[in-house]
């Protein structure tokens, strides 16, 4: 409200002191042409009109601002304040270049820059709000649309002009302007471009899988046209006037935006090829037997949309995928980076057999092996199982110590997905224990098992490592074991999706011991607190978690039911209701 | 077809509407705008905040759920895992590679299986436990360490500033 009445007042006061200037010229010359040359030799009056003028620009730009977007959001008007900032910086440096050609005309001619600039801003972050916004009405259309015709007309003018000045009367700041719209124009394309693009997205009844790669590639295109611009622009000017130092700045984030644009399109055309030749897509029968909601976009994938299986038996969106492997190379449920599994997942057990196993052991509340030390056969299946898969540690039944007797009705506690602890990398397995398959890929002559041989041998120092670790989170395990079989054993963590016997080794950052502070993890919280809960309603729970998991394996096989994100989530969330609720009535 | 990161928002509204988890309220803070949340966080029984309402804003980028969203509590907070300024440090809204606190494994790190619940929950079971490792505000976290009688005074003024009750002198 102040800013507005002071805005009014100044707005006001201009305006008085104008018409002041002009009936004061008026009333002494009485006529036009002297009270002209009257105003122009003073330097007070002039000044007023200059002022005059520039208020009646904003006051042009608001009226405009008002007709082409309406009321600007505040981030939008936060931009435009920040980006205008360092425009007239730039613009006050342009002219130190040009104090010679410095005139009215040439500071009128700046303004109209800045001005014309700054609704390119604008429409530029209106078009990439339309992705955002849930609702584009028709007025949006007409509006972006006779924008970008006008701004673009407006450039391609000044362009023209600038090019025909340069040319008839050689070099000038002529030049600056004509760069500047130059670039000015590229914006404009760029927002052609990208509104096109989401206009068509809007009308497309499914999502429109190639988008992502045009905006990729329009982005390239387009940061390298500026690019070349900017250093045209700067050796015109190094040749002609002085290091343009005012361009320096915008110059440096175009460099920077088209290393991003080119890193991006590597990476994209990386996992675009890591996708099309490891991963098979998901048949109709294993949409069908899963969950189907992709856990990225959380919408149901069906078979009219391509979906690819991951080594790790995660279903996804092909596109959605894609857009996160251009950050990640890892699968979003199980964090498995893909680029370390073999390329051929054929003849490398996949984890889901892993798990498979484990289960199986897990039903067993005796281990065969903790009776029998001796039962090396059953050892060495399970390692293989699990260290031929690159990226998985070996779980709990693979390395441990048969010397290690746990108490009798122990539970293991299994994670459900392969984790890695301490960001150790993957053991390579032992050469005795490597499969026929496995030596002949060691001893190829192709690059493939170059590399394989390298990575053998640099893995078995971090293989020893591994062990130690590995001895140290049995022991922490087989304590906690030992722990929860005096209170009431709670299962239902197991199936959690987080890596439990990590929350039961101290970790190497904790030097705190007790139970509700020595989790490094936050977003995990509720499993601790859950596993030292002796409320007896969580024991309920777990049973019909149980049951629920009962009743899945009856009806699918056990890797479908692990993959069953959207139940795991249930689960997990009334276990963090379930926890909040412990919270509220803390068990005495 | 609106774009992946509004129609995931949207799903994720619809859920929180249809089955909100106790003690949360969150939505757009209009619905023009879907990327910008606010929440509501009732402080969990039996911790220090208990019977607070904290106010929190959530900022989603525009390649959501590939990047995590950005948490701030528009309260006065003293807790070691929220910045003095609000801003809230937890491991699952960190993406891979970026670590402030150089100690969190990527396990806890975000990704686009997290969500708006998952988050909101998991803040409040940061109101109940906080990590004095990774402390945002180090002052509360040696605090809470080492006098949390202290702590508890300061966290009831501020549970009592949430709901508008002045400060009682005697307790
Ligand atoms: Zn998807
Ligand atoms: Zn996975």
């Amino acid at each position: 409200m102040m800013v507005i009445m002071r805005n009014l007042s100044i707005t006001i006061l201009s305006l008085v002191l104008t018409t002041i200037v002009i009936g004061n010229a008026y009333y002494q010359k009485k006529q036009f042409f002297p009270s002209v040359i009257y105003i122009t030799k003073s330097n007070p009056s002039m000044a007023i009109l200059y002022i005059q003028a520039f208020i009646l620009v904003i006051l042009m730009g608001k009226l405009m601002r008002k007709v082409f977007f309406g009321e600007l959001r505040p981030v939008e008007l936060e931009h435009l304040m920040e980006r205008s900032w360092y425009a007239v910086t730039e613009t006050c440096l342009a002219f130190t270049v040009f104090r010679d050609d410095f005139s009215p005309k040439f500071v009128a001619l700046f303004t109209l820059l800045l001005f014309l600039k700054s609704f390119h801003w604008l429409a530029e972050e209106r078009v990439d709000f339309m992705e955002r916004s849930p609702v584009i009405s028709m007025l949006f259309h007409i509006r972006i649309i006779s924008l970008l015709v006008v701004l673009g007309a407006l450039d391609l003018n000044f362009v023209s002009h600038a090019y025909q000045s340069t040319l008839t009367k050689g070099a000038s700041v002529q030049l600056v302007f004509g760069f500047e719209y130059a670039i000015l124009l590229t914006i404009i394309l760029n927002i052609v471009i990208k509104y096109t693009l989401h206009s068509t997205d809007l009308h497309r009844e499914l999502p429109w899988e190639h988008k992502a790669v045009f905006l990729l590639y329009t982005e390239l295109i387009m940061g390298f046209i500026k690019v070349v611009l900017y250093v045209l622009f700067v050796f015109i000017m190094i040749r002609i006037y002085t290091l343009p130092l005012f361009a320096f700045r915008p110059m440096y984030y175009t460099v920077r935006a088209f290393k991003k644009a080119f890193n991006d399109v590597i990476m994209s055309r990386r996992a675009i090829r890591n996708m099309n030749t490891l991963y098979p897509d998901a048949t109709p029968e294993e949409l069908a037997a899963a969950d189907n909601v992709c856990i990225i976009c959380r919408e149901e994938m069906h078979a009219g949309v391509a979906s690819k299986k991951l080594p790790c038996n995660h279903i996804f969106h092909t596109s959605c995928l894609r857009s996160w492997f251009q950050r990640q190379q890892t699968c979003p449920t199980c964090r498995l980076n893909i680029l370390r599994t073999p390329v051929n997942t054929q003849q490398n057990p996949l984890p889901q057999q892993r798990v498979r196993d484990q289960q199986h052991h897990q039903q067993q509340p005796n281990f065969p092996w903790t009776r029998d030390a001796t039962n090396q056969q059953n050892l060495n299946n399970a390692q293989n199982a699990t260290t031929n898969n690159g990226a998985s540690i070996p779980g709990p039944s693979t390395t441990l110590p048969p010397n290690v007797t746990l108490p009798e009705n122990f539970q293991f506690f299994c994670p459900p997905f392969p984790h890695i602890p301490f960001n150790l990398a993957p053991p390579m397995p032992p050469f005795e224990n490597l499969s026929d398959e496995e030596l002949r890929r060691l001893e190829s002559q192709t690059r493939e098992g170059l590399e394989a041989r390298v990575r053998c041998l640099q893995n078995i120092q971090t293989l020893l490592d591994v062990s130690v670790v590995m001895l140290q989170q049995y022991c922490a395990a087989a304590a906690v074991g030992q722990q929860q079989n005096s209170g009431s054993s709670d299962i239902p963590s197991t199936k959690e999706n987080v890596p439990i016997p990590k929350e039961n080794v101290p970790s190497p950052s904790t030097s705190n011991s007790s139970p509700h502070e020595n989790s490094t993890n936050l977003g995990n919280h509720s499993c601790i607190k859950e596993d030292k809960n002796t409320d007896p309603n969580s024991s309920t729970n777990f049973t019909s978690a149980q049951q629920l998991s009962e009743s899945g394996k009856s009806s699918t096989p056990l890797n479908d039911e692990m993959q069953n994100l959207t139940r795991e989530q249930e689960l997990a969330r009334q276990r963090r209701l379930e926890m909040f609720d412990n919270v509220k009535h803390p068990s005495s | 077809m609106a774009g992946s990161a509004l129609r995931r928002l949207m799903a994720e509204y619809k859920q929180l509407t249809i089955n909100p988890p106790e003690g949360i309220i969150a939505g757009p803070v209009n619905e023009e705008n879907f990327f910008e949340w606010e929440a509501l966080i009732t402080g969990p029984e039996g911790t220090c905040f208990e019977g607070g309402i904290f106010p929190t804003k959530l900022v989603f980028p525009p390649d959501y759920p590939l990047s995590p969203p950005k948490m701030q509590f528009m309260c006065e907070m003293f807790h070691p895992n929220i910045y003095a300024d609000g801003r809230v440090c937890i491991s699952i809204l960190h993406a891979p590679g970026d670590d402030p606190m150089g100690y969190e494994s990527s396990a806890e790190r975000w990704s686009p299986v997290q969500s708006v619940e998952k988050i909101l929950l998991s803040v409040v079971s940061m109101l109940a436990e906080p990590n004095d490792e990774s402390g945002a505000n180090v002052d509360a976290a040696k605090m809470w360490r080492e006098n949390r009688e202290e702590f508890n005074k300061i966290a009831e003024r501020i549970v009592r500033k949430t709901l508008g009750i002045p400060a009682v002198t005697q307790v």
